[in-house]
């Protein structure tokens, strides 16, 4: 082996991936400037910002919407993702390929098609302007996040074991909520966190769907900064991040992270 | 669970809720459809005409198609190494995938945010310059293509990380054990036996990419200013300033469009590229 090459290409890419949480690092770091803004040498820290983002409502307001609305979606989308793909799982339906397929479907579509798309369904509706609004429109974007990762749990159960139930007489609601439901928790668990992130930090399909009513916190960031930058938005921006952190790293803990990297057996 | 004993159908229903959210989905595609070629007095193709007449509506759709392909190239060639990295890191992978998920799914537009923060023309990056006396006046690195290709190429990083690592992880250990038991050094196992199994993770990766920086609209806005218009930012000031929603839909339909062209040449230039066997 050529050591000194890989010893460069190893440099080299570990220097690129430091690049990734880089603008993260410095909001996090201009969220503890007194000076609201980051410079070189640093000045002196202050907790200011946070203190004046804790004391506005409607940050408050934000930031317990987006929350709500993300644990609303989360449960509903993981609820029928498992309804859906344990159904599919037992019947194998021959238009199975098809129906998956129509369930990714969501994943072509460029943000701002999608956003209109669903401007236009949720007008008709009434519904545009409002929580369940952005929550129906949560559901259609998280579904094939949350389908995938309950699919690949329940094609891991062992069919003896159904049949075994089966055979000492577990009815059907039993073998589906006391032997697939348990046996497919690590699914459940990935789907229940991964679009509980996804919905808490969406904002492109999310701001065709704010109104007066209602806003959600990468919202009314996005708001911010165009009207604004103070450097509240740095530290409300870090609550944003920390959030987030918090929901991979109970994910790594309940079940770890292979799933992302798991190749796509589709 | 396959082979278990035969299920009745009435677990069918359990799909219902799952229909229903795919029908709501393909509703609003239909009305995309209708709102696009119906106007005020009936079947109409005049926002259609318009784009196909007016230069700057060209200029619009040439920039996003542009700027897609561009970044979607630098994220794949920039993720290249950081996937080979946590491949080669076993023991570390956990902690570095961290590194690259949170990331990932923090809001877009924090990160954008961030961008702002650093290049601004009193960013952080402009004053540690003229701090150093490497410059006298802020350099304009927002506001402009080049503000949109940065912020764009980092928020969609971490995923072409994540697909071509996937795919590394398939790779067989004993193929490169051979390729280097018959001479091949470390960058020729990489260049002959690595690269080409990993490349379908590499297009998987380029295809998300490019579709995701076709629909974007926030950074656009915010690092590419008002006048660098890509459809997407076009599409939300129609929707969301003018109520114009059949001329969003038709641009909607155009983006939907060029976006499948899109990934119809990937998908030729991954068969061109991969061979056979590895797929």
């Amino acid at each position: 082996m050529n050591a000194p090459i890989v010893k460069l290409g190893r440099t080299a890419s570990f220097v690129l991936l430091l690049f990734l949480p880089l603008p993260i690092v410095v909001i996090g770091a201009t969220s503890f400037a007194a000076a609201g803004y980051l410079r070189f040498p640093p000045g002196e820290l202050s907790l200011r910002w946070y203190a004046e983002a804790a004391t506005d409502p409607r940050w408050i307001e934000a930031f317990l919407t987006s929350l709500g609305i993300a644990a609303v979606v989360a449960v509903l989308v993981t609820a029928i993702a498992f309804a859906g793909a344990y159904a599919c799982h037992r019947l194998r339906p021959r238009w199975l390929p098809a129906f998956e397929l129509a369930v990714m479907s969501p994943l072509f579509f460029p943000h701002a098609a999608l956003g209109v798309a669903l401007v236009n369904v949720l007008a008709m509706a009434g519904y545009l302007g409002t929580a369940t609004g952005i929550v129906i429109a949560h559901i259609v974007c998280t579904l094939p996040f949350a389908w995938r990762p309950i699919v690949v749990a329940l094609q891991k159960i062992d069919g003896e074991i159904v049949e075994a139930a089966s055979l000492l007489g577990a009815d059907e609601r039993r073998i589906a909520l006391g032997i697939a439901l348990p046996l497919a928790r690590s699914g459940l668990v990935t789907a229940l966190l991964f679009s509980f992130i996804i919905s808490f930090d969406e904002v492109t399909v999310t701001m065709f769907l704010t109104g007066p009513q209602v806003t959600t916190l990468p919202v009314q960031i996005y708001a911010f900064i165009q009207e604004n930058a103070s450097p509240v938005l740095a530290a409300i921006s870090t609550a944003t991040v920390v959030v987030t952190l918090l929901v991979v790293m109970l994910l790594e803990r309940l079940i770890g992270l292979e799933f992302f990297v798991a190749h796509d057996p589709a | 669970m396959r082979g278990a004993t035969s299920a009745p159908q009435s677990l069918g229903w359990l799909l219902l809720p799952a229909l229903l959210v795919l029908a709501l989905f393909l509703g609003s595609v239909a009305l995309l459809f209708f709102h696009a070629f119906w106007g005020k007095d009936g079947f109409s193709l005049v926002y259609f005409r318009q784009i196909l007449d007016r230069a700057d509506y060209h200029e619009v759709f040439l920039r996003t198609v542009s700027i897609a392909s561009i970044v979607s190239i630098a994220a794949a060639v920039l993720a290249y190494p950081i996937a080979w990295l946590l491949w080669r890191l076993p023991r570390w992978r956990n902690l570095l995938l961290v590194i690259v998920l949170v990331p990932w799914l923090v809001s877009l537009v924090v990160r954008t945010y961030g961008w702002l923060v650093i290049l601004g023309p009193k960013g952080f990056l402009n004053e540690t310059l003229k701090w150093a006396g490497v410059i006298q006046s802020p350099l304009p690195l927002i506001f402009n293509d080049l503000g949109v290709v940065i912020g764009l190429t980092h928020v969609l990083m971490p995923f072409a990380v994540i697909s071509t690592l996937s795919v590394l992880l398939q790779i067989d250990n004993r193929l490169e054990e051979a390729s280097e038991s018959l001479g091949a050094g470390g960058f020729e196992t990489w260049r002959r036996v690595v690269l080409p199994l990993s490349l379908p993770g590499v297009f998987t990766g380029l295809s998300i990419t490019f579709l995701t920086s076709m629909g974007a609209i926030v950074t656009p806005i915010l690092l590419g200013g008002i006048r660098q218009k890509m459809a997407g930012t076009q599409i939300y000031q129609e929707v969301v300033y003018n109520f114009n929603m059949s001329k969003a839909s038709a641009w909607a339909i155009c983006l939907l469009l060029l976006s499948a062209l899109g990934l119809a040449l990937l998908r030729a230039a991954e068969a061109a590229l991969v061979p056979k066997a590895d797929r």
